[in-house]
């Protein structure tokens, strides 16, 4: 049984289109990456998932109920983007609301608050007002209410916002930590380094349709660019390599680099003992692949910014994307 | 349940977040000490029975029973050998009457002369009425002008009806007793045992009274003093009296007007804050429904306003109570009477949070429907008592009939649940006699339709509420 699941999954706002038949599925065990620009869909389809928003048409699943399934949502931990905690809460006395919402019971609460609040680092902070927290406490605790029920499911948007480089690392560990223990957790984030180093799968949505899905090295995966150095002093024959027929080119900023780019069915070493024949001695080779970043930005490179510009001239509706 | 009552927790903790129920709270207590700084001393009891027994002269035909009055003042009522006895004090009464031959000719009498026929009096001929139904009235009003017009505003006066000097003279000792022992429960909400003295000669008559229930009875003349004693608020006026006066205009009326107000502003933020933005995704992600979210969320504040009502409420009778030693808890129906009132403005609140999302919006509104229900509510009684003077074949207008009339029955009716808690606070406070001379018996509101039509509101109010908070996208 898949943890999320949608199929040609639509919402419209009117006659802004905000997903267009999106498909996807996220299985048990694992952290699934949600990546697109601003008003790509992204939060839509998590409060979709979540009930917040009501879907138009196709299907959508959480933890094998119908999306907004009471239920379900009773093994959800939700941290929205833009989360605003009543303040007149201290972080213990919030923790201890959304447990007893999630009907957690007081025994387990008075156990699990300290513990989960020790897990994200404001502990010595939970009996202050919320409105005395920072931004990245905030941010914290907002992790803390999503993970104390123990939820089969944790759905985190923007879990990174607003947190400093430290605090960014500690919840990155804390999220492997928790698929370790068997958590399956479905991430929207902008930070694409953030979702690289953690995620076992990536969706990237674009302007409400899903353009790629797969694992981390599937999208990463190399194009057969090799990074080549010659010994100091020494020149790289470009003209005989490219008469081999590779696309070769210096690398701007370094001496003795050039790139290297194989063609379909090509292999590096023709390359090699061209280079071996003319005396030369080749110091550093490495293969040369493409971040998530890059996959992100060829992908996006020229497109418009999602719904956003048009929900300007549009009535403002719910959800943040 | 845990649900619910962590929803409660959070309505209270958001409550108590804000200074404006400190003030409220704050204001409340100076209330209660105001109440706590008053003094009820009992005149003596010798004094205070030659205060009350005069009111006898006051009957209430059909023995006690009659919506009417009947006045007989030619009976003079004095005590003596007043003592205490047990829970209360023994006495005598005298009761002095004049002769009267009930219209019947006697030419001895006439010609001044000594009759051997029996006579009858005016103490013989009071009992007679209280005994007897209670016969034509009229309305008198406040100047005392009568009015035939039964829906006029006054107190209706039974018309004096002759006995026969055989009618008189069948009055029994009995009778007598019985007249006098509900006459101490009239106007002084005493008990009372009554026993003839047969050693005096008509018209004059002689009671061993034994009262029992102490000074701390409804007629019982006291003397109230405020602010320990620096002020004085009534002299040898009736304990329920004054406690009526400052229950029903002092604490009910203006006390009852401030804390609703004060409720409505205080949690008219309750459910607006909940569908901020940020907020109200967190909490539909929870596993509870939207409608049930809603309802406990109202209920909250609901819980919030009974608090608040049963502190002041509460508090004030608490410690009025233990100062007078008038423990009648009539007083505490305002408490729940208040919060239904509240419930109804709290639920037009809600239905405008949940439109509009704005708390001044959902303040404004409700304050002013509670603005707009208490002057329709005037203009409701007016209208009434107009046509009711004017007469039973006068009809109505049509702005009369069709506007006012049809609005009072159609909309939310917080002018009559108030009416419910002034006659609760009247039925506790005064003696019946008081009743009858200061509460129209028109004023008693039927419960059904007025909890009725008022629980119609709140549940469409609700219902629209819910239905619109469950199928938005937030």
């Amino acid at each position: 049984m898949a943890v999320i699941e949608t199929r040609d999954l639509w919402k419209t706002y009117g006659r802004i289109e905000a997903l267009k038949g999106v498909s996807l599925r996220v299985e048990k065990g694992q952290i699934y990456g949600l990546l697109g620009q601003n008003g790509a869909g992204k939060t839509t389809l998590i409060k979709i998932l979540l009930g917040i928003v009501r879907l138009t048409h196709g299907e959508a699943s959480l933890l094998g109920a119908p999306a907004g399934d009471v239920g379900a949502r009773r093994k959800v931990g939700y941290l929205p983007e833009d989360h605003a905690f009543p303040n007149y809460h201290t972080g213990y006395s919030l923790m201890d609301y959304y447990g007893s919402l999630y009907g957690v019971s007081a025994a387990e609460r008075k156990k699990r608050i300290p513990d989960t609040l020790e897990q994200v680092g404001i502990a010595g902070r939970m009996h202050y007002k919320i409105k005395t927290y920072s931004k990245g406490m905030k941010q914290r605790l907002g992790i803390a209410q999503a993970l104390m029920h123990e939820p089969d499911l944790i759905i985190l948007d923007e879990p990174t916002d607003g947190v400093d480089p430290m605090g960014r690392r500690e919840i990155r560990e804390l999220m492997t930590v928790l698929k370790e223990r068997g958590h399956t957790i479905f991430l929207n984030s902008h930070l694409l380094g953030e979702v690289e180093l953690i995620c076992d799968r990536v969706a990237i949505l674009q302007q409400g349709k899903l353009v790629r899905e797969g694992t981390i090295a599937e999208l990463t995966k190399t194009k057969g660019t090799f990074i080549l150095g010659l010994l100091s002093g020494q020149v790289f024959p470009l003209e005989a390599v490219a008469k081999l027929g590779f696309a070769v080119l210096a690398l701007p900023g370094t001496t003795g680099h050039f790139e290297v780019t194989l063609n379909e069915g090509q292999t590096i070493e023709p390359v090699m003992k061209l280079l071996s024949a003319s005396g030369l001695t080749v110091t550093h080779i490495v293969e040369k692949k493409q971040s998530l970043e890059d996959v992100f930005i060829t992908l996006v490179e020229g497109a418009e910014p999602g719904v956003d510009r048009k929900r300007r001239r549009a009535r403002p509706v719910g959800g943040g994307e | 349940m845990r649900q619910f009552f962590a929803i409660l927790k959070d309505s209270y903790r958001e409550a108590v977040d804000g200074f404006v129920i400190y003030v409220m709270l704050g204001l409340s207590a100076i209330l209660i000490l105001i109440a706590a700084s008053m003094s009820f001393t009992p005149v003596p009891p010798a004094d205070a029975f030659s205060t009350i027994v005069p009111q006898f002269n006051i009957i209430v035909p059909d023995k006690g029973r009659s919506s009417a009055i009947s006045i007989e003042n030619r009976n003079t009522f004095k005590t003596s050998d007043v003592e205490p006895s047990g829970s209360g004090y023994k006495l005598r009464l005298t009761v002095s009457g004049e002769t009267d031959r009930g219209g019947e000719f006697d030419p001895a009498d006439a010609a001044g002369g000594k009759s051997d026929k029996p006579k009858g009096d005016t103490f013989r001929a009071a009992v007679a009425r209280w005994a007897a139904v209670t016969g034509e009235t009229v309305r008198v009003d406040e100047k005392g002008k009568v009015n035939k017009n039964k829906g006029a505003k006054g107190v209706d006066v039974a018309l004096p009806t002759k006995f026969t000097v055989a009618e008189q003279r069948a009055v029994t000792s009995a009778q007598m007793e019985e007249f006098l022992k509900s006459q101490f429960f009239m106007h002084a909400d005493m008990s009372a045992t009554v026993t003839r003295v047969a050693s005096t000669e008509e018209p004059t008559y002689t009671f061993d009274v034994t009262t029992t229930g102490g000074s701390a009875v409804k007629g019982w003349p006291h003397s109230a003093k405020l602010f320990f004693g620096a002020a004085t608020l009534a002299d040898d006026a009736p304990l329920g009296g004054t406690l009526w006066l400052m229950e029903d205009v002092a604490i009910n009326r203006f006390g009852g007007t401030f804390t609703l107000l004060i409720g409505m502003i205080i949690t008219s933020f309750f459910i607006p804050n909940m569908l901020r933005k940020g907020s109200v995704d967190l909490l539909i992600s929870k596993p509870v429904g939207r409608a049930q979210l809603l309802v406990f969320k109202y209920i909250g504040g609901l819980t919030f306003m009974f608090l608040v009502t049963a502190f002041t409420v509460g508090g004030v009778w608490l410690v009025v109570a233990m100062r007078s030693g008038f423990w009648d808890p009539s007083f505490l129906i305002a408490i729940p009477m208040l919060t239904f009132t509240f419930a109804i403005l709290y639920a037009l609140s809600t239905l405008t949070a949940v439109f509009t999302r704005s708390a001044i919006a959902a303040m404004l509104i409700s304050v002013g429907f509670a603005f707009f229900l208490f002057v329709f509510g005037q203009i409701k009684a007016v209208s009434d008592d107009a046509l009711a003077e004017a007469g039973p074949n006068v009809k109505a207008s049509f702005l009369k009939e069709y506007v006012v009339d049809f609005g009072h029955d159609a909309l939310p009716r917080t002018r009559e649940l108030d009416q419910l808690v002034r006659r609760a606070i009247s039925d506790g406070t005064l003696t019946p006699a008081a009743r009858k001379l200061l509460v129209r018996t028109e004023e008693t509101p039927p419960l059904a339709s007025t909890f009725g039509v008022s629980l119609f509101h709140i549940a469409w109010m609700l219902g629209v509420s819910c239905w619109w908070f469950s199928r938005r996208d937030y």
